[in-house]
């Protein structure tokens, strides 16, 4: 598709920047022709880096130095190898988990920046004890999608009041998934929306004499003339009714009794069901239904340890694998002890991640929303030739096409990480077969489809991932291949500081013919090629892929040389076949992959102190050829979900 | 030296180039005397604008006591004797992603958390002056608004690239902003002025739910460790505010009343939030009623501060990313691209950014218009105007466009003052608070503050 510079309408790469967990620091294409404003002195604070360090990923101590001042290097993640004392810490680890990483053994990283910790495949010293080391375990709130579904199981509440909550907070760095309990707060206005989507839950659930009698079937026969003993007793069935489910474990009784407590005040000169609104607006602005608490119970046989009870081992469960409150089933469960075993909680998980009403699909689902760059493609900014041909409609099939295709993998499927960037086949329907290129498919449902294997095979190469990755009407494999070194390999490429981009000044985009020229001189200006190194190479492999998916051969009438590499592994690859199937065999590929799992599954970014559980879903995960639903109930087998911390 | 709040070096550097209409001497010795007979200002607004300006278009000329309105500050004339012209500074404390430690240091002076992907490592100036300007009125931690505040790339999520104001306390939590103007109209002014019976009812009811809740955090924060306890601490702070809140009626007067309701249908405040949009929110629509809507938010804003339901306000016009079209501008594409995604474009950039003074011209006179007894609203309160950089297609934070409006605390405006030398606008921050009678001398990062900025009163 050729356009001309006018018709363009880039939106730039600080677009996406947060989904995308881009950094990159030029806003724009780069001219070929002008120069960059540069000078020695500049040259020699890029020295400092520290890009070379992290991406080297080679088992030898201390190559995360490179101390400076500004480095950006930023100690804040999982990234073994940290860079400079200025953002980071000195890695003083014996096993960097850098790209390469695979054959230089385990041995936990001290670094002090990072999170340092290492897991190499080969001669591994576990970063297990015999003594169980948990973690953190921060009380969580609700995220306002566990909010939502919570409420639909409590009150049938199907409205999905907490859109009317205020902004969750994001990190660029943890928390893609929105559910880090370090960032949540509570500002003045989400205490407020609280008491008024409460409110207005409350209404909608004792709405009518119908609705009260959902609440407790004493309710459907409270009239006008019903005496106040009898609106008291139905009042107190209510209050036990909700409370244990809201609470999420039984309420004790004075619990029940401060509940009733307050349905009479609240009653006193209004009506019963004012009364009974009163109990749910106070139930769901309690901290025991905000927040999921724990204490824990010792362990049976090592009472020095503690375990969450049956409740809050159910509690974690059904968010983990559900996004919601335990069903009345589990919460059986979770009061017969089964839960308090290693055992028994696996059981539950398998049964939780089967679960014949696909409740953990939408979970699954959910986690690929945040992970790739796929949940607002109908929204993408192109041009009026771009929207002709990627609709609203493709977008939405072009997301339904991976979601699809990721449900196929992990819970029909193979159901391997490799597969999911190896596969010869997508899902299509008719439209999107015709989008793409591919031979005729009838029928507007997605089915499955193989694809030219010279081309595309697994999840990145489908037009979610491409387009969802390019955020103007050009391709930029900066930020493609941003994201695949950051989010899906977890290295972390430092941001320049103040100092080079105050001395660099971008020319203007639309330069040249091709992705490859236009970036022609992060190639040859070692400035820039310090970090560039790492991610371009990447991206350009990608360069087939137009901004909306699309297969194309040539770029501005020159043909696409697609040839790359991927940082930590050695020689070239002629494109993205060859690129996603060096990607799906690199080991740091799926403990990245993994990470990110146990990151969402903790609501916290994974710590020194998670050696051991790291390990644990790393190596299980690895062994079982790198199957996510095994990956899946990994998560559940490690010290940070089975224990709590003594001192918690 | 210590009290000379202009160093020499600087003065002798730069006064060559600026101008200098006191006697020197003047500006280099304190006015804290002069300033201890000013009342103290006492409403605090900020407003910040996406992607800096133009800068060559902004400048005034002319002399600091005699400026001549730039291109792009032209619409302000009929209130440039209320308006003070900050010019010069630089946002040095802006270490981070350049447009997020943009937005982040603007009011905290504070670096990027994290190396550059955390959030603010300070309050934010308008929350510390909470304290004394809104304690005890219905909206003790002042009034949050913005206008496109996810141009659909943080998807409703508070960000990095669009959070502006920062918890006073914890840990600098962002702030969430108020985004739809219809329910902000009802929670601030849907029952202002109406006697309903039993109006007293539905307060006591209030009240007796949020002590409940209260009981409940208080009994299980006790049982917590330090860590949780502290957040639920937090969070029954902010029940307390709502407890307290629930007692203050806002009576109506002669100046505080409903502001008009706009009629903003066509606005989708939630444009770009959810990430399950199927792509039939059409956002040329939300994009046109931008004006109409910012306009309806500085009502708001004005009357809030009218009826004392706040003292300190806060309008947020998009995120950094500012990813909206300008359709009233015949403007098809978006800010970020006429910054720099579409290259530096300064003739579409200057057209943004001189329509952005017209609407703070509506907002210096809607605030010059309130009768507060005596004096106006704008003469008792000082109004921040700023943004997250300075030069869109660099990002360059040195002459930073900044401007004041108001009169409080003795504010002296109708001037253009060109600091030389650069310094930090985290002086200014601390100028501010000096305006409020908080005689402060460091705010923000200290390695990027040297005290208060000279001839501000």
């Amino acid at each position: 598709m050729e356009t001309s510079p006018g018709a363009l309408r880039n939106v730039g790469c600080a677009a996406n920047r947060v989904q995308l967990g881009v950094t990159a620091h030029s806003e724009r294409e780069p001219k070929r022709r002008r120069r960059l404003v540069l000078s020695a002195a500049l040259s020699a604070i890029v020295g400092l880096a520290g890009c070379s360090a992290e991406m080297g990923g080679n088992a030898t101590p201390g190559t995360g130095g490179n101390a400076g001042p500004g480095s950006g290097g930023n100690g804040t993640g999982n990234s073994g190898v940290s860079t400079g004392t200025g953002g980071g810490g000195v890695s003083t680890g014996t096993g960097g988990r850098g790209v390469s990483t695979g054959t230089g053994g385990g041995g936990v990283s001290t670094g002090t920046g990072g999170g340092g910790v290492s897991t190499g495949t080969g001669g591994a010293v576990s970063a297990c004890t015999s003594t169980p080391a948990p973690g953190r375990a921060p009380i969580r709130r609700l995220t306002h999608y566990e909010y939502n579904n919570t409420v639909k199981d409590l009150l049938a509440d199907t409205t999905s009041p907490g859109s009317a909550l205020p902004a969750e907070t994001l990190s660029n760095t943890h928390a893609i998934f929105g559910n880090n309990a370090d960032f949540q707060s509570v500002s003045s206005l989400l205490a407020e929306k609280y008491g008024t989507v409460a409110e207005d839950v409350a209404a909608r659930a004792t709405a009518t004499t119908a609705a009260l009698g959902k609440l407790h079937t004493c309710g459907s026969s409270i009239t006008a003339t019903t005496v106040t003993a009898t609106e008291d007793t139905c009042a107190r069935n209510i209050a036990t009714s909700l409370a244990a489910r809201a609470y999420r474990r039984p309420a004790t009784t004075a619990e029940l009794d401060e509940l009733v407590a307050l349905y009479k005040t609240v009653r006193t000169g209004r009506t019963f069901a004012s009364g009974v609104a009163g109990m749910i607006e106070a139930l769901l602005q309690s901290p025991d239904f905000l927040y999921r608490v724990e204490f824990g119970v010792a362990d049976a046989t090592k009472p020095s340890l503690k375990r969450p009870t049956g409740y809050e081992m159910a509690t974690r469960l059904s968010y983990l694998f559900w996004g919601t409150m335990p069903d009345p089933a589990l919460t059986t469960i979770a009061a017969n002890g089964t839960l308090t075993t290693t055992a028994g909680v696996l059981n539950q998980a398998k049964a939780m991640l089967d679960d014949s009403a696909k409740r953990s699909h939408t979970i699954t689902a959910y986690f690929f929303d945040s992970l790739l760059p796929i949940n607002a493609l109908p929204q993408l900014e192109r041009n009026d030739d771009y929207k002709k041909v990627f609709t609203p409609a493709i977008a939405t099939l072009m997301h339904q096409e991976t979601q699809r295709f990721l449900e196929y993998e992990i819970f029909e499927g193979p159901g391997t990480l490799t597969n999911i960037f190896t596969a010869p086949y997508t899902f299509v329907n008719d439209a999107l077969a015709a989008y793409y290129g591919m031979p005729a498919v009838t029928g507007s449902a997605l089915q499955k489809v193989p694809t030219d294997t010279k081309k595309r095979i697994g999840v990145l190469t489908q037009g979610g991932f491409m387009a969802g990755s390019t955020v103007s009407n050009v391709t930029n494999p900066v930020l493609r291949g941003s994201f695949v070194v950051q989010k899906l390999m977890c290295r972390v490429i430092p941001l320049p500081t103040g100092d080079i981009l105050a001395m660099v000044k971008p020319p203007d985009p639309y330069s040249a013919a091709t992705g490859r020229e236009r970036y022609a001189l992060h190639r040859t200006m070692d400035v820039c090629n310090t970090c560039h190194q790492y991610m371009d190479p990447v991206g350009l492999t990608f360069e087939n892929f137009d901004p909306i998916g699309q297969w194309r051969d040539t770029e501005g009438g020159e043909t696409i040389d697609a040839s790359g590499s991927l940082p930590g592994t050695t020689g070239t690859v002629s494109g993205p076949v060859e690129l996603m199937q060096k990607l799906a065999s690199a080991d740091v590929t799926q403990t990245c992959f993994a990470d990110h799992w146990m990151e969402y599954a903790y609501g916290r970014p994974l710590e020194t102190a998670d050696a051991c559980t790291q390990q644990t879903v790393e190596n299980t995960f690895r062994s079982s050829g790198s199957n996510v639903k095994q990956l899946l109930l990994a998560l559940t087998q490690t010290d940070a979900f089975l224990y709590l911390s003594p001192s918690q | 030296m210590a009290q000379f709040r202009l160093n020499r070096r600087s003065v002798i550097r730069g006064a060559g180039t600026i101008a200098i209409a006191l006697p020197w001497l003047e500006i280099m010795g304190t006015s804290r005397k002069a300033r201890a007979a000013t009342t103290p200002a006492n409403r605090f607004v900020t407003v910040y604008t996406p992607g800096g300006t133009v800068i060559d278009k902004w400048v005034p000329t002319g002399t600091e006591t005699a400026p001549v309105l730039s291109p792009i500050l032209a619409p302000l004339e009929p209130v440039k004797s209320k308006i003070l012209v900050v010019d010069g500074l630089q946002m040095n404390s802006a270490v981070g992603e350049q447009h997020q430690a943009g937005i982040i240091a603007w009011l905290t002076g504070t670096t990027q958390a994290n190396g550059g992907t955390g959030y603010a490592q300070g309050p934010s100036i308008d929350q510390v002056l909470t304290t004394k300007l809104s304690m005890g009125k219905k909206l003790p931690g002042g009034l949050q608004v913005a206008v496109r505040f996810a141009t659909g790339k943080s998807h409703g999520l508070l960000s990095p690239i669009n959070a502006s104001n920062f918890e006073n306390g914890g840990k600098f939590a962002p702030i969430p902003p108020r985004l739809d103007p219809q329910v902000i109209w009802t929670d601030l002014f849907g029952k202002l002025g109406t006697t309903t019976t039993g109006t007293d009812l539905v307060a006591a009811r209030k009240k007796s739910i949020l002590d409940f809740v209260d009981k409940k955090y208080v009994s299980l924060g006790a049982k917590l460790g330090a860590t949780d306890k502290a957040k639920l601490d937090q969070h029954l702070t902010k029940i307390r505010e709502l407890e307290q809140s629930i007692s203050i009626t806002t009576t109506t007067s002669v100046t505080c009343k409903q502001p008009t309701k706009v009629d903003t249908s066509d606005y989708n405040p939630a444009a770009g939030l959810k990430s399950t949009d199927n792509g039939s929110a059409v956002d040329s629509s939300t994009d046109g009623a931008i004006p109409k809507v910012g306009k309806f938010m500085m009502d708001m804003i004005v009357m809030a501060l009218t009826c004392d339901i706040t003292g300190v306000a806060s309008l947020q016009w998009s995120d950094t990313e500012a990813k909206h079209t300008f359709p009233w501008l015949n403007l098809a594409n978006h800010h970020h691209y006429y910054q720099h995604d579409g290259g530096f474009q300064p003739t579409q950039c200057q057209q943004i950014y001189t329509w952005y003074s017209q609407m703070h011209l509506y907002l210096i006179q809607a605030m010059a218009a309130v009768d507060m007894g005596g004096h106006t609203l704008l003469d008792e309160s000082v109004v921040f105007f700023g943004s997250e950089l300075s030069e869109p297609p660099t990002h360059k934070k040195l002459n930073m466009p900044f401007f004041l409006a108001g009169n409080g605390g003795g504010l002296r405006t109708g001037r253009w003052v060109k600091y030389s030398g650069l310094p930090s606008h985290n002086n200014l921050l601390v100028s501010i608070f000096n305006l409020f009678g908080d005689t402060r001398t460091k705010f923000g990062d200290s390695a990027y503050c040297t005290g208060p900025l000279a001839n501000i009163t």
